[in-house]
């Protein structure tokens, strides 16, 4: 007996609901990823001049490296350029909430922060922002993901996560690793 | 060993039976890679915290 119409297209219907069940699972661990444990794509967007950032506002090097606002908002500023971060070493407390904000005067870069989801690219012309909570303390690797020149392979960055207790900010606000 | 031509039938009859392993490997690969998706997420994605 030959093998029917009927049974190709039942067996190619199944296959189908396997690849729509599949596809849902992931969309579902997705979604529930984003609103129950609110791991989501940095979405920031927001213009800077690269030509001009070194020059005046929330970039400069007086601004650089984790500083904590009088409301008790964390925030790290880091430039990256060829082929070195700036600063190379920043300091952040452990379980808080705590803001990453990125930029760069010259051509694309890319971090990440090894053992945690922090992972963005940082692009000329935009602040890169990632908001995250660490909750291992000590000194994490934040390497340049993206090729950006021939000393990319040098070019890296620790991020220090201390213990709250150990997370003392000066009296301008300011967290720095040499000051520790 | 007793050879002789193919019949209709033998071809059938395999043509029943080579979907049927397509199927359990195809079936195999889609659900080792699941699974391997979903051991990533749940042991390393979602443990590395909350991160937008």
């Amino acid at each position: 007996m030959p093998i029917s119409e009927e049974i190709i297209v039942r067996s190619e219907l199944r296959w189908a609901a396997i690849s729509v069940g599949v596809v849902s699972v992931i969309m579902i661990a997705l979604i529930y990823a984003g609103l129950v444990h609110h791991i989501n794509p940095p979405s920031n967007i927001e213009r800077i001049d690269p030509k001009t950032l070194h020059l005046g506002g929330e970039f400069t090097e007086a601004n650089l490296g984790t500083r904590v606002s009088g409301d008790g908002q964390v925030t790290s500023r880091i430039v990256a350029t060829q082929f070195t971060f700036q600063p190379r070493c920043i300091v952040l407390p452990a379980n808080r909430r705590v803001t990453l904000r990125f930029a760069t005067p010259d051509v694309i870069h890319g971090i990440l922060v090894s053992g945690t989801n922090v992972n963005t690219m940082i692009v000329p012309g935009y602040v890169s922002q990632v908001h995250t909570v660490f909750t291992r303390t000590g000194d994490l690797l934040m390497p340049c993901h993206e090729y950006c020149g021939l000393g990319h392979s040098e070019m890296s960055a620790t991020v220090r996560v201390v213990p709250p207790d150990e997370f003392k900010p000066d009296a301008e606000g300011r967290v720095a690793c040499d000051a520790r | 060993m007793n050879r002789r031509e193919a019949s209709d039938e033998d071809l059938e009859r395999v043509m029943r039976e080579v979907p049927r392993g397509a199927f359990a490997l195809a079936g195999l690969a889609v659900g080792a890679l699941l699974a391997a998706w979903l051991l990533i997420y749940f042991l390393v994605f979602l443990p590395r915290g909350m991160v937008g």
